[in-house]
């Protein structure tokens, strides 16, 4: 599903301010298998994430997902790929405040160009799999923590993307919600999704998730 | 020189948008060479990928400044017949575009440029729906040369509008395309009525061989479309636009007068027949379909065919003869 190859990223390269975020990284993950990525604040993960999900483009190196060279798409096939292979889950959630639930989870469907009926129907499954459905009307500002996580999981669900990428998803969670979002990670990965996770919450480790951990520091993979 | 002249609002708007436009072009050829010369998609290095960021950026700013300039084609039109206003003897754009020895050669220029733009403009699309920049070195190559004939361009401008005066009469139009002295203006020896055939079997040559997609036929037929067209609108439809036989100006149709009917006509032909070259050539180099440019061609084409004849039947109409 995803292969990567001797990924390098550095932030304002030739310059006094250059930062190596990613060195050298090399990765291959499986279809259907969950991986988790933990590590310090710093440590590379979301910019990691940021390029396999052809959010931003490295340095040098070759990332493929699902046998496609997502690194060097251009802007609009880029786009494409997002909106039809990835369902990304961010730390901030970064739900649109002015709109309510449904609204937000329909937002990835609107450039697919469906037809309204069609993207009523997978807006409700969506938030049915999230457990959010019961909100649907609400407008996201009223909402707690968990449930904000909940309509984002449903908004990265609703194309059925065969891959989900979450960047610190529970970070502004307590345990119990952090527990219930591994509930849906564990619903994601029996359907079958390849996720990846970049998290440096312990919980994780502890919640029996027949995930594959790897850690990084400072821009590497370490044992 | 005359500071009329190069004062007046439109050729000083024009002149300095150009300039501005040549600017930007000559930032992208900078960016350029390096694409031209190191472009190597299958690469995964640093060099690469700071070159696949570039080729984006410039790709944007070059369409941009390119979509700029075909607006500049028409206002050259429209400043220069405003012009007609300050120099003596010249009672529309072609007593203006004759007053030195730059205009008409910096006409063909900017036609020249307005094709070759408009290709790379094409190619430019095409290059963006693939996944790896297939037409890119060709197109940036294609971009340099553009850039060149713009260096070209910019510097008949300036000896064209700096060498304008309000002080010299010039020739109207005419002078310049009425008959003098009974010689036939048209080439080869055509009469009207054998340009008129001429005209039309051109015209059905074209349509045949855009909705048959001949490709060597669509650009052999659309190339002679465009003198074609230009000497028939010039010495037979124009006349029924102007409503007298013996005003024969491809400029004056550009006027209010006439309802600015001459960027429609010239428009559609040069459209028509850009198109129509480009189906061919571009779908050849590319191997895309070029339906959609044959369709244009082919619309193009019909718009200006239509435009004439109904200038002829509109005359019919209201007078029950022709001119």
């Amino acid at each position: 599903m995803i292969a990567v190859r001797n990924l390098n990223k550095t932030f304002h390269p030739g310059t006094p301010k250059a930062f190596e975020a990613l060195r050298g990284i090399d990765l291959a993950v499986r279809e259907g298998e969950t991986v988790i990525l933990k590590g310090v604040s710093g440590s590379g993960k979301s910019t990691l994430l940021s390029i396999l999900s052809a959010m931003d483009k490295p340095t040098s190196g070759e990332v493929l997902v699902g046998g496609r060279p997502v690194n060097k798409l251009p802007d609009l096939h880029a786009s494409h790929f997002r909106a039809h292979s990835i369902g990304f889950v961010f730390q901030h959630f970064n739900l649109l405040e002015e709109l309510s639930v449904a609204e937000n989870v329909m937002v990835p469907l609107i450039p697919l160009g469906l037809p309204y009926r069609q993207i009523e129907r997978m807006c409700r499954q969506s938030m049915e799999r999230a457990n959010i459905a019961h909100k649907a009307d609400q407008n996201v500002r009223e909402l707690s923590g968990g449930e904000k996580q909940r309509c984002a999981i449903a908004r990265a669900l609703v194309n059925d993307p065969p891959l989900i990428l979450c960047d610190e998803p529970t970070a502004n969670l307590d345990r119990a919600n952090t527990l219930a979002f591994i509930d849906l990670l564990k619903g994601m990965r029996e359907r079958g999704k390849t996720i990846v996770v970049a998290t440096h919450d312990p919980v994780f480790e502890e919640a029996c998730l027949e995930a594959r951990l790897i850690h990084m520091e400072e821009g590497r993979f370490v044992e | 020189m005359s500071s009329d002249i190069l004062l007046s609002n439109e050729v000083l708007i024009y002149l300095l948008s150009e300039a501005i436009l040549f600017a930007v072009a000559a930032i992208a050829a900078a960016s350029a060479v390096p694409i031209v010369l190191r472009w190597d998609f299958s690469s995964f290095s640093p060099r690469q990928f700071a070159l696949e960021k570039r080729a984006y950026l410039l790709i944007s700013v070059i369409g941009f400044a390119f979509s700029v300039k075909f607006l500049l084609l028409p206002y050259f039109a429209y400043g220069i017949d405003r012009l007609a206003l300050l120099i003596p003897g010249a009672m529309c754009a072609a007593g203006v575009i004759g007053a030195n020895d730059f205009g008409y050669p910096l006409l063909a220029v900017k036609v020249a440029v307005a094709f070759l733009t408009g290709s790379w403009l094409i190619v430019s699309r095409l290059d963006l729906r693939a996944e790896d920049y297939p037409y890119l070195r060709g197109n940036t190559l294609l971009f340099l040369l553009i850039f060149a004939l713009m260096g070209g361009e910019l510097l008949l401008d300036w000896l064209y509008f700096s060498n304008l005066t309000t002080v010299k009469a010039v020739s109207c139009c005419s002078v310049s395309f009425g008959q003098q002295g009974g010689s036939n203006p048209l080439p080869f020896g055509l009469d009207t009525a054998k340009l008129l055939l001429l005209f039309g079997l051109i015209y059905l040559l074209a349509v045949l061989s855009a909705l048959g997609r001949y490709a060597a036929t669509a650009f052999v037929s659309n190339l002679l479309f465009l003198p074609t067209g230009y000497y028939a609108l010039v010495y037979f439809f124009g006349t029924y636009v102007y409503e007298l036989p013996t005003h024969k100006c491809p400029f004056c149709m550009l006027q209010g007068e006439y309802h600015y009917v001459g960027y429609l006509f010239w428009g559609a032909l040069l459209a028509g027949s850009f198109f129509g070259m480009n189906a061919p050539v571009i779908g050849r180099l590319t191997g895309a379909d070029s339906g959609g440019l044959y369709r244009l061609s082919l619309a193009f084409n019909t718009l200006f065919v239509v435009l004439c004849a109904a200038y002829v039947a509109r005359y019919y109409v209201m007078n029950g003869v022709f001119l």
